[in-house]
């Protein structure tokens, strides 16, 4: 083909569809109220592997009003279409949220994946979903008639079941600025680049003069979902760092009743055993 | 999407009227008949399929056309018209960075977004760059020793 060569216009023989482009977030709410059945598509990484003959996609990738990163005093408002490649540069990007997108699939993907569509997506092994979940992270939820701001922990409702109404659209994601700089985040996966984790874990240990004041464990790519245990964590919450290292077996016990692996590429019993041994070296990488 | 779908390939302002929901590498390959981006696993894995979307490199097999409406696009058809490739094309030949070659044009719009990047980058950046560009011939040193002595020999031109 030669470059300055007119290409001609493809044809195709397929019947039209019923995807649809949105310019603006007004334009895409309509959109959604009136087509419940789109699927919304911000990268389209996942949806594509599965590329449905059959599916009518709501394309959101160019919402200006949905690829912003901004930063006030309590949250840094990362837009629901933004990639996990504009996260990585971006500036107000904490340093436990850019760790894990560095370790997301690999450029080419982290250049079109998207963080709305890794927490939407629902699978437990979304990597950037794990931080949003230690991190204690909302949601902003928009239709065209209503808003809400929901915590993601509570937006998972059971294995791909989300707190999503038919019209609504994940349009931000409010991260926490304060609290999350003393953070432990591993993955384990099979290799370096696109790997699928096989277990993660993310966790924030906010210590001021001596006293936890938040403790946060968040396990991903063991169940149904992303799990977090505030009951367990609590534990640990207003004592000193002696005080919790006296409670640091019990802690674990805790976590060890608590959590239940199913078998996937790995057995649930290795699954477990990395859990437990990522929460120790948690603990004990802050001196518990 | 009534009006069809506008882009830039190569240079070459587009007017799509397929499925909005087709990959932009079977439309690539089927209908335009630009068979240089290759086909290997269709979801991500391999790298083969590699383009470059608004400066950016992409898996083409994990795009939807309806998403690149008002979007740039090149393939390695477009991509080897330029002085930058030449470069590159040399410094591949120079160490015998290709083998049975499937991988290469995708491995070589990789190199390109490595150097656009970091006109001088280390062996971890371009091991990085190249992560998701899966080669089963070369072993990779080779190539990342193409990409390094591209980045020398072209000086100036990323």
């Amino acid at each position: 083909m030669v470059g300055s060569e007119r290409l001609p216009d493809a044809q195709s023989n397929q019947p039209a569809s019923g995807s649809v482009t949105a310019g603006s977030l007004d334009e895409a709410l309509k959109l959604r109220k009136e087509n419940p059945g789109l699927i919304p598509y911000a990268g389209g990484t996942d949806l594509m592997i599965e590329g449905r003959a059959d599916a009518a996609y709501l394309f959101l990738g160019k919402v200006p009003e949905m690829k912003r990163i901004a930063q006030d005093d309590e949250f840094i408002r990362f837009g629901a279409a933004c990639t996990f490649s504009q996260l990585i540069c971006s500036a107000h990007t904490p340093g436990i949220l850019r760790d894990a997108c560095l370790q997301i699939a690999a450029p080419a993907i982290r250049n079109m994946g998207s963080i709305g569509g890794n927490i939407g997506n629902g699978s437990p092994k979304a990597d950037s979903a794990l931080i949003f979940m230690a991190t204690n992270s909302m949601l902003r939820l928009v239709s065209a008639d209503s808003e809400r701001i929901l915590p993601i922990r509570k937006f998972y409702l059971g294995r791909k079941k989300l707190d999503l109404a038919p019209d609504e659209l994940i349009v931000e994601v409010l991260m926490p600025i304060h609290g999350i700089d003393n953070y432990y985040y591993k993955k384990v996966g099979g290799r370096r680049a696109l790997a699928i984790s096989r277990v993660a874990f993310a966790g924030i240990m906010d210590v001021r003069d001596g006293i936890i004041c938040n403790c946060a464990a968040a396990f991903g790519s063991i169940g149904d979902v992303i799990v977090c245990l505030d009951e367990i964590d609590r534990m640990l919450v207003g004592k000193s760092v002696e005080e919790a290292s006296a409670l640091k077996e019990a802690y674990i016990d805790a976590y060890n009743m608590a959590i239940v692996p199913v078998a996937g590429r790995v057995s649930a019993d290795y699954r477990k055993q990395v859990c437990m041994n990522l929460l120790r070296d948690f603990l004990e990488s802050n001196h518990i | 999407m009534p009006a069809g779908i506008n882009f830039n390939l190569n240079g070459n302002e587009m007017l799509y009227t397929g499925s909005p929901e087709a990959r932009l590498l079977d439309v690539l390959r089927d209908e335009y008949r630009m068979t240089g981006t290759k086909c290997g696993c269709r979801e991500g894995e391999c790298g083969a399929c590699s383009v470059i979307i608004d400066g950016k490199l992409a898996n083409s097999c994990l795009v939807a056309m309806g998403s690149i409406d008002g979007s740039g696009v090149t393939t390695i058809e477009g991509y080897s018209k330029t002085a930058r490739f030449a470069a590159l094309d040399k410094a591949y030949e120079s160490v015998s960075a290709v083998q049975c070659g499937f991988c290469i044009p995708g491995m070589i719009l990789a190199s390109e977004c490595i150097l656009a990047a970091t006109p001088h980058p280390t062996e971890d950046e371009i091991r990085t760059g190249i992560s998701g560009n899966l080669c089963r011939c070369t072993g990779y040193n080779a190539i990342v020793k193409a990409i390094g002595i591209a980045a020398e020999e072209g000086d100036g031109l990323w």
